[in-house]
Formats: C-alpha cells, sequence, structure tokens
C-alpha cells in the first residue's frame, strides 16, 4: 500500500533524526539512520515532484504525438493497401456464444483460401463482450464473389465442432464491410453462423 | 493495497463509461455490447483485451473517417477512459471535462472523477487531485468511498494541512483495510503535528490489532515501529520498548524495531539488556540503515559498561564494514550514472502493455538492484519508470512503422504501374464502345417504334419465323398458277387466305404486348445506356483524379518517414532525459546512503580516537 510508503512511516522517522542518547561516550542518533532513509524518500516525492510535474507534460505531449502519427499511418497503410473501391473487410462477432466456443475461422473467397484466424482465449472473451475482429481485408473487383467462412472450435457438450458458411457477395463500386457472426440458436442448442453485410 | 485492485478498478471505468448509454441490463454487465458500427466495435476487441494503444489508434482513424456515428458519445467518453488507462490523464481530464457534465449518469461521472483524482494523486498533481475529488457529487460505492477520503486525507497531509487531515480522518467508522491506513496515516498526521498522545491512540490500535492478511500485518509492525520512535521521541522508553516488542522478529520493519528496543533499553542505563537486539542486528544484511546504527550503538554501550578494549574493536569493524559497503556503493553509482541500468530494466520488460496499469515490482538481478529497492516504494520513480518505458514503447512502435513505410513506397509503385499499364487498354476498350454510337441508336430504335406504333404495323413486330411464313404466304399467293380458274386453285387460294388470316389475326393481336415488351426492353437498353454513361463520367473521373490521388499519397508516403525520424529524435531526447532523472533520483538515493556510511565512519573514528585517548591517559596515570 502507497499511502504508508511515501509518507507513512518514513515521513513519522524523519521527526527523530536529531535525537541524541547522551552518554559518557557519543552515540549514534537514533533512528538516524531510518530518518535518513526518510528524508531521502520525503526529498524524492517532493523535490523531485516539480522536474517530473515538466517532463511528464512533455512525455504527454510526446505520447499523443505518436497516438495521432499511428492514426495517420494506420489510414495511409489501409488507403494504399485496401482502396475504398475494392475494399472488403470481414469482421468475425458472436453473440452468447453458449453452445459454440471459437478456436478459429478460416476464410475462403472464390476457392481460395485467404485467412486463417485461431483466437487466443482473451480475444474470445473481447467478442463474447462485445468486440469485433476484423479477420480479414480483401481488394475485390466488382461483381459476385463466393465467400466461404469455416468456424472451428467445441460445440454443445464439449465435442470438436466444425462448420461452414457460404455467401455470395455482390461487390459494387465502394467499400463493403461483411460480418460473420456466431449466434446461439436456443430452440436447437445449437450455434448458428450468419455472413451478412454490415449496414 | 493489492496492486490488482486499482487495474481492474480502471477497467471497470473504462467498462462503466462505455456502458453508459446503453441499455439497462448491458449497464449491468449481462450482456455484451451492441455494436452497431463495425469498427466501434473493433475498438472495444482491443478495449476489452486492455491493449489500449491499438484500441485508441483506431479509435482516432474510425472518428476521423465519421466511421463512428452511431456511438459518437459512447465512443468519446470510452476514449477518455482509455486515455486514463494509457496514463494520458490531460487528454482524460479534457474530455471528461466536456462529457460528464450533462449527459452521464451521477454515479459513473463520480466514479470517473474519483479514477482521475487518483492518477493525478500519484502522479503528484496535488491541486488537480484535489479537483477532481472536489467534483464528485454524489455517494460513491462503498469501496471508492473509504479509498476516495483516503486520498482526501492523503492530499491533506501533502499540503502541509494536518488539522484538516485529523479533522478527518478522526471521525473514520470503517473497519476495513482502508479505515487501518487512515489511522495510520491519521496517527502519523498527529506525530507531525506533535500531538503524540493522540497519536498513540490511534497508531497504538492499530499496533495491538489482529491482522488477517500480510498486509495488514506489515501495516500494524510499521505503526508499533512509528509508535515505538515517538515514544523514544518523547522520552518515554518504557511504552517505546514495549510497543517496538510487538514487531515480528522476521519481517521488513524487525531490524528498526530491534534497534529502537535497544535505544529503550540503553536510555534506561540497561546497556547489557541493548546489547542483545543490537548483537541479533549485527548478523543481519549491513545493507539496512538500521543494522548499520547498530554497528556503532554496540561500541557505544560497551564503552558505557566500561569494555573499552571491545568497543575499540567493534568501532574498527564498523569502519571496515562502512569502508567496504562505501566501496559497493560507489561501484553501483558508476553502474547507474553509465546509464545502462536502465535500459537493462526496460529490456528486462516484455513491453506487452503501457500505461497506468503498469507498475516494477521487482528490479533486474545485479549488485545495484539490492540498494534501490526503497526507491521502488516511491511513486516519483515508478511513475518516472512508467513514462520511460511508455517512450520506449512508442519508440519501438516507431521502429515498427519506419520499416513498413519501405513497404508503402512499394505499394504505391505497384499501383501506380498496375494503373499505368491498364490505362491504354482501358482507354482502348472505352474508344472501341462508342457510347455516343449506342445511344444514337436506341435514339433510333425509339423512333422506328414509334412509328409501328402509329401506323399499327403489326408485321414490323413479327418474328423471323413469322416473316419468313408471311413471305411464303405472300409469294404463294402471287403465283400464277393459283391464278387459274380452276377449283383446285381456288381450293388452294382460301387455304392460302386462311393460313395468311391467321398469322394476320395473331400478329396484329399480339402487336399490343409485342410493342410493349420491345418498348420495356428498349426503356431498359436506355437505362443501361444511362449507367453506361454515368460509369464512363466515373471512369473518366477515375482516370483523371487517379493521378492526382496516386500524387497526393505520394506526397503523403514521403511525408511519412521524416515524421518518424523527428518523433523519435524527439522520443529519444525525452528517453534521455527520463533516464537523466530517474539516475538522478537513484544516485541522489545511494549518495545519501553514502553520507550516512560517512557521518558514521567519522563518528566511528572519533569514538575509536576518543577510547585511545582515555588509553593512553589510563596508561600515562598508571604505575
Amino acid at each position: 500500500m502507497n499511502f504508508a510508503n511515501n509518507s507513512g512511516l518514513l515521513a513519522a522517522l524523519l521527526l527523530f533524526a536529531s535525537t541524541a542518547i547522551l552518554a559518557q561516550n557519543t552515540p549514534p542518533a537514533i533512528g538516524a539512520a531510518t530518518a535518513a532513509e526518510s528524508s531521502m524518500a520525503a526529498l524524492i516525492e517532493s523535490g523531485s515532484r516539480d522536474t517530473f510535474r515538466a517532463l511528464d507534460a512533455d512525455v504527454q505531449t510526446l505520447k499523443k504525438e505518436v497516438l495521432d502519427l499511428n492514426r495517420d499511418l494506420f489510414l495511409l497503410e489501409e488507403e494504399l493497401l485496401f482502396p475504398a473501391n475494392s475494399q472488403v473487410a470481414f469482421f468475425v462477432s458472436m453473440d452468447v456464444g453458449e453452445y459454440f466456443k471459437l478456436d478459429s475461422v478460416s476464410l475462403t473467397i472464390d476457392g481460395k483460401e485467404v485467412a486463417n484466424y485461431l483466437y487466443t482465449d482473451r480475444e474470445v472473451d473481447a467478442l463474447l463482450r462485445g468486440g469485433v475482429h476484423r479477420v480479414h481485408m480483401a481488394n475485390l473487383k466488382t461483381g459476385e464473389h463466393e465467400l466461404i467462412a469455416v468456424f472451428t472450435g467445441q460445440g454443445p457438450h464439449a465435442r470438436d465442432y466444425r462448420r461452414g458458411a457460404t455467401v455470395k457477395i455482390d461487390k459494387g463500386i465502394g467499400a463493403k464491410y461483411l460480418e460473420l457472426e456466431i449466434n446461439d440458436r436456443v430452440s436447437k442448442q445449437q450455434p448458428e453462423f450468419e455472413i451478412r453485410e454490415w449496414e | 493495497m493489492p496492486n490488482a485492485r486499482p487495474m481492474f478498478a480502471m477497467f471497470g471505468i473504462g467498462c462503466a463509461l462505455l456502458s453508459m448509454s446503453a441499455p439497462p441490463h448491458a449497464a449491468a454487465g449481462e450482456r455484451p455490447t451492441v455494436v452497431k458500427d463495425a469498427l466501434y466495435g473493433e475498438v472495444l476487441f482491443y478495449f476489452y483485451q486492455e491493449d489500449f494503444f491499438p484500441a485508441i489508434v483506431r479509435l482516432l482513424a474510425a472518428r476521423s473517417q465519421s466511421k463512428l456515428d452511431h456511438h459518437r458519445d459512447e465512443s468519446e467518453l470510452l476514449l477518455g477512459g482509455m486515455y486514463l488507462s494509457y496514463g494520458q490523464h490531460r487528454e482524460a481530464a479534457a474530455i471528461f471535462e466536456r462529457l460528464l457534465a450533462d449527459n452521464v449518469q451521477p454515479e459513473i461521472r463520480d466514479r470517473t472523477w474519483f479514477f482521475l483524482a487518483r492518477i493525478w494523486k500519484q502522479r503528484g498533481y496535488l491541486r488537480q487531485s484535489a479537483g477532481a475529488l472536489d467534483r464528485i457529487e454524489g455517494e460513491l460505492p462503498e469501496n471508492l468511498r473509504r479509498e476516495a477520503l483516503m486520498l482526501r486525507a492523503q492530499l491533506l497531509i501533502d499540503s502541509g494541512d494536518y488539522d484538516a487531515a485529523i479533522d478527518l480522518l478522526d471521525n473514520w467508522k470503517g473497519k476495513t483495510e482502508w479505515a487501518s491506513y487512515a489511522k495510520f496515516n491519521l496517527g502519523v498526521a498527529l506525530v507531525r503535528s506533535g500531538r503524540v498522545d493522540a497519536a498513540a491512540r490511534m497508531l497504538g490500535e492499530l499496533g495491538g490489532m489482529k491482522p488477517f492478511n500480510d498486509e495488514l500485518a506489515s501495516l500494524r509492525d510499521k505503526a508499533n515501529v512509528a509508535l515505538g520512535y515517538a515514544y523514544l521521541q518523547n522520552g518515554r522508553p518504557v511504552p517505546a520498548k514495549r510497543t517496538l516488542q510487538r514487531v515480528r522478529l522476521e519481517g521488513p520493519f524487525s531490524n528498526k524495531a530491534l534497534l529502537g528496543v535497544g535505544w529503550a533499553d540503553a536510555e534506561t542505563g540497561a546497556f547489557d539488556r541493548a546489547l542483545v537486539p543490537w548483537m541479533e542486528l549485527r548478523r543481519r544484511d549491513l545493507l539496512d540503515s538500521a543494522v548499520q546504527e547498530s554497528m556503532l550503538a554496540i561500541p557505544y554501550a560497551l564503552a558505557s559498561l566500561d569494555s573499552i578494549s571491545q568497543a575499540a574493536d567493534h568501532y574498527l569493524h564498523a569502519i571496515e564494514a562502512f569502508h567496504e559497503e562505501s566501496g559497493r556503493l560507489d561501484r553501483t553509482i558508476d553502474h547507474i550514472a553509465s546509464g545502462s541500468f536502465f535500459n537493462e530494466i526496460i529490456a528486462d520488460d516484455p513491453l506487452d502493455s503501457t500505461g497506468w496499469y503498469w507498475r516494477m515490482d521487482r528490479l533486474p538481478d545485479g549488485p545495484q538492484s539490492r540498494y534501490l529497492l526503497h526507491l521502488l516504494s516511491t511513486h516519483a520513480f515508478q511513475e518516472g519508470l512508467k513514462n520511460l518505458r511508455d517512450l520506449h514503447y512508442s519508440h519501438r512502435n516507431l521502429e515498427n512503422w519506419q520499416r513498413r513505410v519501405d513497404v508503402f513506397h512499394s505499394m504505391l509503385e505497384t499501383r501506380i504501374e498496375a494503373f499505368e499499364h491498364r490505362l491504354p487498354r482501358v482507354q482502348n476498350a472505352l474508344r472501341r464502345a462508342d457510347l455516343d454510337g449506342m445511344v444514337d441508336r436506341k435514339l433510333e430504335f425509339d423512333a422506328v417504334l414509334n412509328d409501328i406504333e402509329r401506323s399499327r404495323d403489326w408485321l414490323a413486330l413479327a418474328t423471323a419465323a413469322e416473316l419468313g411464313t408471311w413471305g411464303e404466304i405472300t409469294s404463294l399467293e402471287s403465283t400464277p398458277a393459283l391464278a387459274a380458274d380452276i377449283p383446285e386453285a381456288a381450293d388452294i387460294r382460301a387455304k392460302v387466305a386462311l393460313l395468311k388470316g391467321v398469322l394476320q389475326w395473331q400478329l396484329e393481336k399480339e402487336f399490343k404486348e409485342r410493342a410493349w415488351r420491345i418498348r420495356r426492353e428498349l426503356r431498359r437498353t436506355g437505362e443501361a445506356l444511362v449507367e453506361m454513361q454515368r460509369a464512363r463520367r466515373k471512369i473518366d473521373e477515375s482516370m483523371r483524379r487517379q493521378p492526382v490521388e496516386f500524387a497526393e499519397l505520394s506526397q503523403r508516403v514521403a511525408a511519412v518517414l521524416p515524421r518518424i525520424e523527428a518523433m523519435q529524435s524527439r522520443l529519444e531526447d525525452q528517453m534521455a532525459m527520463q533516464r537523466s532523472y530517474l539516475r538522478s533520483i537513484a544516485i541522489d538515493e545511494l549518495d545519501a546512503q553514502k553520507e550516512r556510511l560517512a557521518a558514521y565512519t567519522v563518528q566511528a573514528r572519533f569514538a575509536l580516537a576518543a577510547i585511545y585517548d582515555i588509553a593512553a591517559t589510563v596508561g600515562e596515570a598508571g604505575p
């Protein structure tokens, strides 16, 4: 607990620094050692506070600028790699997930496997809480394309589960977002996999 | 308190802010967030994994593209929460001040101010911390309310307003761990204001408690040490000894307690008893200041007991030990001054997270680490390390981008090449397509159809087969043989007339429908032609714009590398300043230890000289 550390005992001991017990020989001051430690701590906490704050203000500014630069780089990379006219993004989402524990998703577009993503427990948890994972980005020509998504994991009763979903994508001009959603179908106590365009 | 608590609590505020505009069941954490914008969901994907840096970057990117329209306020508050988690308290505060005013549930608003107050306190922004606490209007949840009270008391103590701290803490009724810390801090505040008896009440109560975990046991020891020394300071060795004896023999405070017990005995003149704890201390690690002090206290006691020779031996031993320790300190100072020490600290860390949560719990193995353990408990050092670590993370992040920017150039060149390669083919194809000719032809068709309809030229809409049949019939009609005035010819003429009549009847009957179908096809053709014209304009526009866009992208790609390099250079300067700051704290700490040893050494030498003087005087006075 830091409250005590930073100003509790050490500050209290600082009070005793000047006390000495007089005897026939010269004694060291009672608690001089601990007092010295405490005075040092106090100096660190107070004396360096102004220096720290000045540095901290600069660090904050710099970190913010690094974040902004990252934003610009992120957007530039996306524009270069996936121009808006041909861009298609594939997102994986989960709703409930009681009947299915996701292990991996693989995507095949027009007969060619383009992505195979293995999920960590942390990522699955993030999906269950409402996070959406961009599993793949592609450039597709305008026209019709076939997408096959294969979901593997554990289904009801912890059995290995592998299920595919197919959809025809009609790619027009402009970016397209597709959602690969894993649902629970309560009536059948089975997972359900849907692919749809993100409106 | 456990380190995990602030971490989860901070994450919790992010979640709370996140769910504030969600339906009630979502706010209660029972259902996942309903995501309407894909990119907002992506931000959440990283946020829920506590990867704040990529989450913030994605949120900023999506916001700049106006792709968070369904979650505008939510995403802004989430950004504030994530800034707070990433240690960007100024950015966070700016957002909260703008957004928390009226569109957030009061309890979430209060909680947010509380967390902001805590991070500000930790970073030494005391005025801002107090200001944030002042903005809490309602009742916080019990655990946070206790901590908020503690925080306020601590701010008062830090600002030297002990009486206000005493007023605040004296009314403390809690029975929790926070209450124990509050009592301890109140005790300290009371000692500082010279009210030792009142302090004794608080610290004594704490020193006599039955702790239910290691942390409280440690706090109890601290309280007993603080109170014991307060009594000693006050000239009350008997209660001092009683208090100090309550400290556990094995624990971080046992050395100080043993030293104090010895002083309590010494003060009552019981030097022989004082020697017992001090001799025990002598066997312990010389790094501890209490052990160092005991090395002077022992010969002092021995001299007081007239064991002059033994005292001299102990002083000599102490001088030697202090000298060796001082040498080790010098080597450590040199190592830290060389600058590599903090790089080792950062290098040891996996850099998998950044920001406010992070805390260095152990220093890398090495002779210097043992001297700096004490520093780890100070906010100044910890926050300085956090900043250094975040700067290092940023630098590594930009190194990574720097490598990718080379690929940016290639990507752009490839796209330009592909465009230039395709352009002539596209232009050729467009020229061949003769869109205007198609439009003219369509208009001609329209005119023809209009004429047909106007003249009700049903034959014009006959199919090729029908037209063939019609031709055969009309050619039969004009066959000279059929003109013969014989019954057979008349019979065939009648049949031909019938066939012709049937075909005409059918063509006339279907004329309207056929005309409608053709009109429909023409309309569709017209629409397709309009679409084609539109597409053509787009293609023309695209062909015209593309080189401009490429030029813009080229400029952006070209500008990005100098930006990265300039930022890296600033980060390096800032890291150097941060290291220098940490180095100065560390070296100041070590210098203080050295000065203490030097003072002890001088004291030991004087004492030894005094003993030699006494011995010489006795020798001269002898027979």
